[in-house]
């Protein structure tokens, strides 16, 4: 009692395992919207809005180059959203599966640790699929959309992002005991994010304080990041990436202690 | 990792293999558990009775981990409950009250699953799963999704899981609540089966025939309290008369009956507005004096005092929520 609880690795690896098991058998049934989403977005944005946006683009690049890497991020960010606030919430209070879990050697931190990893992993997944597509569609039209090799990084950053968002949607997760107040999550949280974190239009061209506010979000890091590594990164990038590290592990902790609390009476 | 090497081939007899001092769980302004005490001995088929609410479940969570008490002692396996989470759940199996499989997994997926949980290896599990599933008669259904077993199907399943690790101590909240009498027979059966084999059960249960069949040794719980203890037997000598008298007849006529028959005999309940069961050491004599007092019965049945008697008696009538 009264001890800071951190999840093993042994522990959350058999979550992780769990979570990895069931998707294989899902995984085609439920990968058409993931990834026509974002697609309608880049399609109806990047070159339906776009087309306006013609002279110079953004900072010189064409805005369907700019809008796409944004999208990777965010779509990042809906994917772990979604695993750590409705899955998580049937796992945790309709399907009882945790009650499960936490009879045998994998102990309830370890349950958070195995989903943090999981949602890293789904968005991750997802999110490389995305990418494979804009690299292809940049190739078809003869525009492209990704121009570095840094690129290669993506899969990798996208899995760290997941981790991030996972860890603010469990955070509220643990906190509610009703499925419907997601509805103020995604209302107040993760759609304002995805309209105001730089994904359509360059935040830090805006007078104060708007940057400086932006700074504080998680998303306008994931973007920035998700950008650079697309395009070619300058130093900047080592400082968002710091942001997203830190914040997500002072933040990581919070959600284990009560999502403990909520599973061991 | 040390899954099969530190593996103990169930307890030695006589020895305490789960022991609690004292034990309480109190949550904010509500003590569920009130300092309890008892010893099962390895082997032992151990039961709670009790009303709902009486603390049986809370008891059976702080046994397997999914409570942590706020007073007290309890010792799983010798190990401390405080100290030792993992090394006691790595060595006990659980059935909950609850439902909790995978549903949209097959039989065996869930299995299979489960068996990472502990680290055995999939050659292993996959043998004892298909052991297991044959013991709990569910092997034609291996490659079925648990959503479409019936009822009874899924509480055989949550058995076997129980045993996939090969545990020491098998705890069981209501193993057979919702099941058809044959599922129940099947049950009973295969527990005896384990306790024969050397394992430690203990179970909660809400039916009397049950606990009389199953469990060498029970406690009755109430209010948090444990309220009688000893062998199904034992308690039925100790707390009611042998020989029990149900009479039935209308309401009318049993207020004039009650009084006869509550000076003739040792103790009486009453079971609703039109019966009342009289507990005597000779119910003969009892027999002949209500009759002898010409008051109208329509039915009368005799029968040997068992533990719903004794849980009736110590737990009382009124409905408890």
């Amino acid at each position: 009692m009264g001890t800071i609880r951190i999840p093993s690795a042994r522990g959350s690896f058999r979550v992780w395992q769990r979570n990895i098991t069931i998707f294989r058998k899902y995984w085609k049934s439920i990968l058409f919207p993931n990834f026509v989403e974002p697609l309608l977005y880049l399609v109806a944005l990047g070159l339906g809005l776009g087309a306006f946006i013609q002279q110079g683009g953004i900072n010189g690049q064409p805005y369907v180059q700019f809008v796409a890497p944004g999208l990777l991020a965010s779509n990042a960010m809906f994917a772990a959203s979604f695993e750590s606030t409705f899955n998580t919430f049937v796992k945790l209070k309709i399907d009882k599966i945790y009650d499960a879990i936490i009879t045998t050697p994998v102990n309830a931190e370890d349950v958070v640790g195995g989903e943090y990893l999981w949602a890293g992993t789904r968005a991750a997944l997802y999110g490389t699929a995305f990418l494979a597509t804009i690299v292809v569609l940049g190739i078809v039209f003869g525009q492209p959309l990704v121009t570095s090799w840094w690129a290669l990084l993506l899969p990798l950053m996208l899995l760290v992002i997941g981790v991030m968002f996972s860890v603010m949607g469990t955070l509220f997760t643990s906190l509610i005991e009703r499925i419907d107040l997601y509805a103020y999550y995604f209302t107040l949280v993760v759609t304002p994010l995805f309209l105001l974190s730089g994904v359509f239009f360059p935040v830090d061209d805006f007078p104060a304080p708007v940057p400086q506010v932006a700074w504080f979000t998680p998303l306008y890091h994931a973007v920035n990041v998700c950008r650079e590594l697309a395009t070619g990164p300058s130093p900047a990038v080592l400082a968002d990436i710091a942001w997203i590290l830190v914040f997500t592990s002072v933040l990581a902790l919070i959600p284990v202690q009560i999502m403990r609390r909520r599973l061991i009476g | 990792m040390n899954t099969e090497t530190e593996r103990t081939t169930g307890t030695l007899s006589g020895e305490h293999t789960l022991v609690a001092r004292g034990l309480k769980k109190s949550y904010a302004g509500f003590e569920a558990v009130r300092g309890v005490d008892f010893r099962v001995s390895g082997g032992e088929c151990f039961g709670f009775l009790g009303p709902n609410g009486a603390g049986k479940t809370t008891t059976m969570k702080m046994i397997y981990g999914a409570v942590i008490p706020t007073g007290g002692e309890l010792t799983v396996a010798g190990l401390d409950v405080y100290h030792h989470e993992r090394e006691i759940k790595r060595r006990i199996g659980v059935v909950p009250q609850e439902n909790n499989l995978d549903d949209e997994l097959k039989v065996e997926e869930n299995l299979l699953i489960y068996g990472r949980y502990y680290d055995l290896p999939r050659k292993l599990v996959l043998r004892r799963a298909e052991e297991l599933l044959d013991f709990m008669q569910l092997s034609e259904k291996a490659e079925a999704t648990v959503e479409q077993l019936s009822g009874g199907m899924k509480r055989r399943l949550l058995i076997a899981r129980a045993l996939l690790n090969d545990p020491e101590i098998v705890v069981l909240d209501e193993p057979t609540t919702g099941l058809d009498p044959q599922a129940r027979l099947l049950v009973w059966d295969r527990l005896r089966e384990l306790t024969a084999e050397g394992k430690t059960l203990i179970l909660t249960t809400h039916y009397m025939e049950e606990a009389a069949r199953l469990c060498d040794r029970l406690v009755i719980m109430e209010g948090g309290l444990i309220i009688a203890e000893g062998t199904p037997g034992a308690l039925v000598e100790e707390h009611v008369s042998p020989q029990v008298l149900e009479f039935r007849t209308d309401h009318r006529s049993l207020e004039e009956l009650v009084p006869i028959i509550e000076a003739a005999s040792d103790a009486v309940e009453r079971t609703g507005d039109e019966s009342i069961l009289a507990y005597t050491e000779d119910a003969d004599a009892l027999l002949e004096r209500v009759r002898g007092s010409g008051a109208k019965i329509e039915n009368t049945v005799y029968r040997q005092a068992g533990l719903e008697d004794v849980f009736l008696r110590l737990t009382g009538r009124r409905l408890v929520e």
